[in-house]
C-alpha cells in the first residue's frame, strides 16, 4: 500500500515535464518587448490626450463611502449623477466654506438610492447636496448600481486591489477603461449589420483625484472633433416623446411617480434626522434643452420634488450666477468654469439658507 | 483571491520570496499553509472555518479507518466523512435548489408553502475541495494508501491554494508525497510556470473575458428569438469562453505550483480536437472525470456487470457530475446529454465499431465535427440557465429561421469566428502534441517576442478582475 508521506520512489514523478530549451533567455526578451510595447502604448495615450489620474472606480467610491462611517459623517455629501460630479470643484468649495465636501455622485446614475442607504444611515449628520439630471433622477437609472455592492460587500482581496491600483494609478496614462484594448477595438468604425442596435460607450470626460474630486478632461475643451463625439454619444437612439406608445409612456410616468416618491421619503426621512438636503439641478444644453422638457417638465417633476420635500431647490434657470457657462458637450462645464459656477452654486445655496431662516424666524 | 488581480501579484511575490528564504522546510510548509488560508480568506474570511472543518474531520477520520479492522466500524467512519463534506455541500450548494424543488413539488400537492428567503452565500470552490478531502478518506478506507503521518501536510493538501478554489481536483497520492520532501524549483521549472502563468492569464484576460465573453453575454442574455448565426455564434463563443476560463485557471495554477517547485496533473488536453466523447472526457477537466471514474463509476461497478448496468452506471456517473456544475435543472440536463453521448458511442462502437472507414482521416474529422457539434449543444444549456432561454436557442440554431433578431454587432462577429477559428486549429494541431515539446522546438527569437506580446495583451487589456467562471462550483 502506498504511503502518502513518502516520496522515496522519487519525486520527479510529480513533477511536469518541461520544454528542451533555454526559457530563461526567452523570458527576458519577452520582458524586454513587454516594456517596448507599454511603453509605445503609454506614449501613445498620452499624446492622445489622456492625462494619468486616478480611476474613478467602484472601489474609489466605496472608499469616499466609508469616510461618513469613520468620523466624518458631519460633513457635506455630495449625491447626484454626473453633472453635480464634474461641476462641484472640491478645492473650490473648500476655499469658500472651510470644508472639503465627500464626493458620491455617480455618473449615469440616479442618486435617490444613495438618498435612501443615507437616510438609514445614523452616522451622517451633515448636509446633502442632491444633484437632479432628469434623465437619471426621474427614471431611477443606475448605470454604477455595483458601487453599492461593493461598499457593502467588498472582499479583502478587492480592498487590497483598490489600494495597490491607487499606487499606480496616478502616473499611467493608458490605465483607463476608454483605453482598454477591447473597448478601442469596440469603438472602431466598421460596417455594421442590418438589425443590429448597438450603443455606444460613453467616452472618457473627466480626471479624478484621490478623493474623487473631478474635472472635465482638457481634451474635451482643446479638440473640438472629440466634445463632438460626446455630443453626438448623448444624442445617440433619441426617440422623440410623439414617437411613443401610449403604454410606454404611461409606464414611464409610472415609474416617474415612483421616483419622486421614494426621493420624497428618503428626503424626509433625513431632515426628520437633521440633515439639511439640497436639490441643485446643473446647466445643460444642445440635445439636453430638447430632450428634457420633453420627457419631463419642469412642472411635473422638479417643481414636484421641491414643493413636496420642501427642501431647499436650486434651478440653473432661476439664478443668473449660475448661467452663461462653457458646455463643451452640453452635459457638462469646462474645467475652468466649473470653478466659477462652484463658487456661485456655493453662495446661492448659502443665500437661499440665511432667506429661509429669515423667514422661519419671522 | 483572484489569480487576474493585483492583490494575487503581490502576493505570488511574497510567497515565492518566502519559498525561497532560508527557512527549514516545516517553516516553508507553515508559510505555504498560512499563505493558502490568507488566499481563501481573502475573498470572505468566515469561510475558512469550513476549510479547517474538512480537514480536522477527514485528518480524524482517514486515521482511525486505518487501524479500524471492523467492517461496519469502517463504513461509519466512512459515513462520517461523506456527511460532513457532502452535507457541507448540500447545505451550501445545493439548499436552495432543493428547497425550490420542494416548494414545487408541494404546490403540485395542492400544498402552498413559503418559506423564508434562502440568503446562503455559496463558498467559493467548495466543491473542489470536498473532493478533494473525501478522496483521501475513500482511498484509505478502500486501503488504496496509508494516511498522512503529517498533520501539516495534510492540512496543506487540503487548502494548497494554486488548485484551492477551482482545481485540478489533486489526489492525495499526487500531492501529499510532494510535501514530504523539500522542495524549490530549478531555474528551468521556475521560468517554465512563469510561462503556464502567462499563458493561463492570457487564456482568462484576453480570450475568455476580452474577446469571448461579450457576445455570448449578449446571445444569452437576449430574451427575444435570435437569428440563427447570432445563436450559433453565442454558442460557440461560450464554449471557447469557458474552454479558455476554466483551462486558464488550470494552467495558472499548475504554473503557480511548479514555481514553487510542486508538479500539479494536467486538466485539459485540447478537447475541441476530440474524437468521440470518451475522448472528449479524456480531455476535459480531465481531474473530475477521472474522480467520478474512480470513486463513483468504478464503485458502482463500471463496465463489469453487463450492458444494462454499464449504461446506467454511465448514466448515473454524468448526471451526478452535471449536478456538480450547479444546483440546477439545466446541469442535470447538460450532464445527462454527455451521459447519452457517451452510451450511445459505446453502443455504436461496440456494433459498427470494427469497420474500416472510422480509421480514415475524413472520417476522423466528421466524427470531431460532430462531437464539436454535440458538444455545443450541450454548452447551451449549461449557459442558459433556463430551459425557456435554453430551448429557445436550441430551436433558432437548428431551424435557421432566419426572422429573428440579430444582437451581435461586427466587431464581435469578427472576434468570435477569428477566434474560434484559430483555437480550433491549435486543438486539431496539438491533438497528439504535448505544449513543452511544441514550445521546446521554438527558438528564443519565436517564443521571447511572443511571450512579451502576450504579456502586454494581459496588461493593455485592463480586466475588471472578473471571477473565473468555475469559482461558483
Amino acid at each position: 500500500m502506498p504511503s502518502y508521506t513518502s516520496s522515496s520512489k522519487g519525486s520527479d514523478k510529480y513533477g511536469r515535464p518541461l520544454p528542451d530549451t533555454v526559457l530563461r533567455g526567452s523570458a527576458w526578451v519577452g520582458l524586454l518587448v513587454m516594456v517596448v510595447l507599454m511603453s509605445g502604448w503609454e506614449w501613445y495615450w498620452r499624446d492622445y490626450g489622456s492625462v494619468p489620474a486616478y480611476r474613478n472606480s467602484e472601489g474609489l467610491w466605496a472608499i469616499q463611502r466609508r469616510r461618513i462611517d469613520s468620523g466624518e459623517g458631519n460633513k457635506t455629501v455630495i449625491a447626484g449623477s454626473s453633472r453635480l460630479y464634474f461641476n462641484t470643484q472640491l478645492d473650490i468649495w473648500e476655499q469658500e466654506s472651510g470644508q472639503r465636501p465627500i464626493q458620491l455622485a455617480l455618473e449615469g446614475t440616479t442618486p435617490v438610492p444613495l438618498m435612501e442607504d443615507l437616510a438609514q444611515d445614523e452616522d451622517f449628520t451633515g448636509t446633502l447636496i442632491v444633484g437632479v439630471a432628469p434623465g437619471l433622477f426621474f427614471s431611477g437609472f443606475e448605470y454604477r448600481g455595483k458601487a453599492f455592492e461593493r461598499y457593502k460587500n467588498e472582499s479583502p482581496s478587492q480592498w487590497l486591489g483598490q489600494k495597490i491600483s491607487m499606487l499606480a494609478e496616478p502616473y499611467l496614462a493608458f490605465y483607463h477603461a476608454d483605453y482598454s484594448l477591447f473597448t478601442v477595438l469596440k469603438r472602431q468604425k466598421l460596417p455594421e449589420r442590418r438589425g443590429v442596435e448597438s450603443a455606444s460607450d460613453v467616452r472618457r470626460l473627466s480626471m479624478q483625484e484621490k478623493d474623487r474630486a473631478t474635472r472635465m478632461l482638457p481634451k474635451l475643451e482643446t479638440d473640438e472633433s472629440y466634445a463632438q463625439i460626446a455630443k453626438e454619444i448623448w444624442a445617440e437612439g433619441f426617440v422623440p416623446i410623439d414617437q411613443r406608445s401610449e403604454e410606454e409612456l404611461q409606464e414611464r410616468l409610472e415609474n416617474r411617480n415612483k421616483q419622486i416618491e421614494r426621493a420624497v421619503t428618503a428626503t424626509k426621512a433625513l431632515q426628520a434626522r437633521g440633515v439639511e438636503v439640497v436639490f441643485v439641478r446643473s446647466p445643460a444644453e444642445g440635445h439636453y434643452a430638447v430632450s428634457e422638457p420633453m420627457y419631463n417638465p419642469r412642472e411635473e417633476t422638479w417643481d414636484v420634488l421641491i414643493e413636496r420635500t420642501g427642501a431647499i431647490g436650486i434651478h440653473w434657470m432661476d439664478h443668473e450666477e449660475l448661467q452663461g457657462y462653457w458646455l463643451p458637450e452640453w452635459s457638462h462645464l469646462s474645467g475652468s468654469d466649473a470653478d466659477r459656477y462652484t463658487k456661485a452654486l456655493y453662495h446661492v445655496i448659502e443665500r437661499e439658507r440665511a432667506r429661509r431662516q429669515a423667514k422661519e424666524a419671522r | 483571491m483572484l489569480f487576474n488581480s493585483l492583490t494575487f501579484v503581490v502576493f505570488f511575490v511574497l510567497v515565492l520570496a518566502l519559498h525561497y528564504a532560508p527557512f527549514s522546510w516545516t517553516t516553508k510548509k507553515t508559510n505555504l499553509l498560512i499563505a493558502s488560508y490568507i488566499f481563501y480568506a481573502a475573498w470572505n474570511p468566515p469561510f475558512v472555518i469550513l476549510l479547517w472543518l474538512s480537514t480536522v474531520i477527514d485528518w480524524h477520520v482517514a486515521k482511525r479507518l486505518f487501524v479500524e479492522d471492523v467492517k461496519t466500524r469502517r463504513k461509519f467512519l466512512l459515513a462520517i466523512s461523506i456527511v460532513v463534506n457532502l452535507g457541507l455541500l448540500g447545505y451550501f450548494k445545493y439548499g436552495e435548489f432543493l428547497l425550490e424543488n420542494f416548494i414545487a413539488l408541494a404546490a403540485a400537492a395542492g400544498v402552498a408553502y413559503q418559506p423564508p428567503e434562502w440568503n446562503i452565500i455559496l463558498p467559493v470552490g467548495i466543491s473542489f475541495y470536498t473532493f478533494q478531502t473525501m478522496a483521501y478518506s475513500l482511498d484509505v478506507y478502500l486501503r488504496r494508501a496509508e494516511p498522512s503521518k503529517s498533520f501539516l501536510d495534510f492540512a496543506l493538501f487540503v487548502t494548497f491554494f494554486p488548485q484551492l478554489v477551482a482545481g485540478p481536483i489533486v489526489r492525495p497520492s499526487h500531492l501529499l508525497p510532494q510535501f514530504a520532501t523539500p522542495r524549490v524549483a530549478t531555474p528551468k521549472q521556475l521560468y517554465w510556470g512563469l510561462a503556464l502563468m502567462t499563458i493561463g492569464l492570457f487564456q482568462k484576460i484576453v480570450v475568455a473575458d476580452g474577446l469571448l465573453a461579450p457576445s455570448a453575454d449578449a446571445v444569452f442574455g437576449a430574451d427575444e428569438m435570435l437569428h440563427p448565426l447570432d445563436a450559433w455564434l453565442g454558442t460557440l463563443a461560450f464554449s471557447g469562453q469557458i474552454f479558455s476560463d476554466f483551462a486558464g485557471y488550470s494552467t495558472t495554477a499548475i504554473g503557480v505550483a511548479l514555481t514553487l517547485g510542486f508538479g500539479l496533473p494536467d486538466n485539459f488536453r485540447f478537447p475541441y480536437a476530440a474524437i468521440g466523447f470518451s475522448d472528449f472526457w479524456r480531455r476535459w477537466h480531465i481531474s473530475l472525470s477521472s474522480w467520478l471514474r474512480d470513486y463513483l463509476y468504478v464503485p458502482l461497478g463500471g463496465n463489469r456487470k453487463g450492458n444494462l448496468s454499464t449504461y446506467a452506471n454511465l448514466m448515473t456517473t454524468m448526471l451526478l457530475g452535471g449536478l456538480w456544475h450547479g444546483a440546477s435543472w439545466a446541469f442535470v440536463v447538460w450532464g445527462g446529454l454527455h451521459g447519452l453521448y457517451l452510451a450511445a458511442e459505446r453502443w455504436l462502437k461496440a456494433r459498427f465499431g470494427k469497420g474500416l472507414l472510422w480509421g480514415t482521416l475524413p472520417a476522423q474529422i466528421f466524427l470531431a465535427v460532430l462531437t464539436y457539434f454535440l458538444v455545443n449543444i450541450t454548452w447551451v444549456f449549461f449557459r442558459a440557465g433556463d430551459f425557456a432561454t435554453a430551448w429557445r436557442m436550441i430551436v433558432t440554431m437548428l431551424s435557421f429561421v432566419t426572422d429573428g433578431q440579430r444582437v451581435l454587432p461586427t466587431i464581435h462577429v469578427l472576434e468570435t469566428v477569428v477566434t474560434i477559428g484559430v483555437m480550433l486549429v491549435i486543438h486539431w494541431y496539438m491533438r497528439e502534441r504535448k505544449l513543452h515539446e511544441v514550445i521546446g522546438r521554438l527558438p528564443t527569437w519565436i517564443l521571447g517576442p511572443a511571450w512579451g506580446v502576450m504579456l502586454t495583451l494581459i496588461v493593455i487589456t485592463q480586466g475588471g478582475s472578473d471571477a473565473f467562471i468555475y469559482f461558483q462550483f
